[in-house]
């Protein structure tokens, strides 16, 4: 979409081929999507890097921006966690395996990879936005990509156990002895192993080392307010904390006006910022 | 390369043009003047105090624009419009605009194939404004009564006479059949100019005002001027280089469009979580006067205002962006 003869607001044509609830109140559900046009497919994983969102859109619903939740060596697919929310997000939720949905993207800029090759990686996500999360470590885990990073630590939190996501797939990450995982739920149930608090508390519990490190922090405002302090407490420089934004959106192509953070445009410039390069703009968000 | 023609040969001229291409150009709609696609070169009123109410920026980013139609399920574009057109009369503050919002629309990596279609077909031919008006401040924004940037072709009125300064090679086009007139003739428009430029005080201070908007961001400040505000967004509507835009579905006509919008409204930035980054008005006037004196600078180095003074006249409570700016520069930040 982005190669200058084609129309950045026109929506690929995709099919559902996988739609299942995340969670067990039904708030979140997850699609997968296949490309109904093989050049439209080509495009995409030719652009695509962990950390980018799309504008999925059904005509007379609306269109919204929604973070990847799958690497590209998963498949010739694309993975999405829908919250339910508004009028859209409900219609998406309704959608069935084999039904057709507009997507647009990639768009946004994605995680910065080759600047933390060789580092260590701690990743620290909270609720369903987790999901960008999700796409960027399962990128990681894979052995082509594996090497180019050093240690790898996953603190994920969700409000309880109910909602968190990709449970099967996260429960497998235990036995592998190339990353730690740290999952947390807000409060105690039976039978839960792992840890209970709020995020930002595990993250220091945790205390991952600075050193050689950067941390990438995804959440709901309020746990990443209360993160982005506790990885400066134990020592991470500005520079290599690393957040994924959100605004309302219409274009996401930079043209729209409506996702600015002083000069910067989310949908463009992000969605992915350094703390620092968020230090630098007005406080606007 | 200069030219001439008699002001009572206007009307032939348009009448003219018209058998090569679609002439647009102001003509009266009630008590203003709005650009149309003129029939007769006699339709065209360009001698009235003011430039036209709403901007000739709706030529290229129409204030409601079909995306796509709904054919079989499926989002299909409508036919690029490639036919030239003449837009005339449009004035420099304006034409200044276009160049603007060319840096929004015309990206390396996103180009918008809307507003690519409209600007490639047209051939601007620009108004020297011999008389601004009082609410005009083009020159203290960088730009100037009689700038040509942006514009194809320039008509400078000079007594009885249009001086007509070839500024593209694609305007000399229109040219051809013209008296020229010896470049020596720049003395005089240069006078003209000289005269006009001195008719036009500097409103404000614009150095240093990206920095001190910045320091104002937290400041009481924005409360003060915002006071009056109605939140109406005439300003932005109006404002020739105001450009966001909403996309939504017209379901009955089966259409996908894009509506201007405006930062002035509570919903343009309110989100689904019920969080809303700019829930009160002196955030919203904040964003619209940094986005120009601030945020344009940040991203091209010029400010996105060229004094076309409509967000003044417009304004129903008289808000003033050239006494909002000098408010500015006089504020005592309160570190």
């Amino acid at each position: 979409m982005t190669d200058n003869n084609t129309n950045p607001y026109k929506p690929m044509p995709m099919r559902i081929s996988r739609a299942y609830y995340e969670s067990n109140d039904h708030s979140l559900k997850t699609f997968e999507l296949d490309f109904l046009g093989a050049s439209d497919c080509d495009y995409f994983f030719a652009h695509y890097n962990p950390g980018q969102f799309c504008q999925l859109s059904i005509f007379n619903k609306g269109e919204a921006p929604f973070g990847v939740a799958s690497a590209a060596w998963e498949g010739k697919f694309v993975r999405f966690t829908v919250q339910k929310m508004g009028t859209f997000t409900q219609a998406i939720h309704r959608l069935k395996v084999d039904d057709q949905i507009g997507m647009r993207g990639p768009l946004g800029n994605g995680f910065p990879l080759d600047m933390w090759r060789g580092k260590n990686l701690v990743i620290v996500g909270g609720g369903c936005a987790f999901s960008t999360l999700y796409a960027l470590t399962k990128h990681i885990q894979h052995p082509d990509f594996r090497n180019d990073y050093n240690e790898l630590i996953v603190i994920y939190g969700a409000r309880n156990s109910g909602l968190c996501m990709y449970k099967q797939d996260i429960q497998s990450w235990y036995d592998r002895d190339d990353m730690q995982l740290h999952q947390a739920i807000d409060v105690p149930e039976n039978e839960w192993l792992h840890h209970v608090g709020y995020v930002p508390d595990v993250v220091r519990e945790v205390a991952p080392s600075p050193d050689n490190a950067v941390a990438i922090v995804c959440g709901p405002p309020i746990m990443t307010k209360f993160t982005l302090p506790a990885l400066t407490d134990l020592g991470f420089a500005p520079e290599a904390i690393f957040t994924s934004l959100e605004k309302r959106m219409k274009c996401g192509i930079g043209k729209c006006g409506r996702c600015n953070i002083g000069p910067a445009y989310i949908c463009k410039d992000g969605p992915v910022f350094s703390l620092a390069e968020l230090q630098s703009l007005p406080a606007d968000i | 390369m200069y030219y001439q023609i008699e002001k009572n040969e206007i009307t032939n001229l348009l009448d003219h043009w018209m058998k090569l291409a679609g002439v647009f150009a102001p003509t009266e709609k009630g008590q203003f003047t709005v650009f149309e696609n003129l029939m007769h070169g006699d339709e065209l009123r360009i001698n009235g105090p003011h430039n036209t109410r709403y901007p000739p920026k709706s030529l290229f980013l129409p204030q409601s624009e079909r995306l796509f139609t709904l054919k079989n399920g499926n989002l299909v574009e409508p036919k690029i419009n490639n036919e030239p057109r003449i837009v005339f009369g449009i004035r420099p503050c304006d034409a200044h605009a276009l160049t603007l919002l060319d840096t929004v629309f015309l990206t390396d990596q996103y180009k918008d194939p809307y507003w690519q279609a409209e600007r490639e077909r047209t051939i601007l031919v620009g108004l020297g404004c011999d008389e601004p008006c009082a609410s005009c401040f083009c020159t203290t924004v960088g730009s100037g009564p009689f700038e040509t940037r942006g514009l194809d072709i320039l008509f400078i009125p000079l007594n009885e006479k249009y001086i007509i300064k070839q500024v593209t090679e694609k305007g000399g086009s229109l040219l051809t059949d013209l008296r020229k007139v010896p470049d020596t003739i720049e003395t005089e428009i240069q006078k003209l100019e000289q005269k006009a430029i001195n008719s036009l005080p500097i409103a404000f201070e614009t150095i240093d005002i990206r920095e001190k908007l910045y320091k104002l961001f937290s400041d009481a400040y924005w409360l003060k001027v915002s006071q009056s505000c109605l939140g109406c967004g005439v300003c932005t509507f109006l404002c020739p280089t105001c450009y966001c835009f909403d996309i939504v579905d017209e379901a009955q006509r089966g259409e996908r469009v894009r509506n201007w919008d405006t930062c002035m409204f509570r919903i343009y930035s309110q989100e689904a979580s019920g969080h809303n980054p700019r829930p009160s008005r002196f955030e919203r006037t904040r964003q619209r006067l940094m986005h120009k004196y601030a945020y344009w600078l940040d991203s091209i180095n010029e400010i996105g205002c060229t004094g076309c003074g409509r967000c003044v006249r417009y304004c129903p409570v008289g808000l003033d962006i050239r006494d909002m700016i000098r408010k500015a520069q006089n504020w005592e930040v309160v570190e």
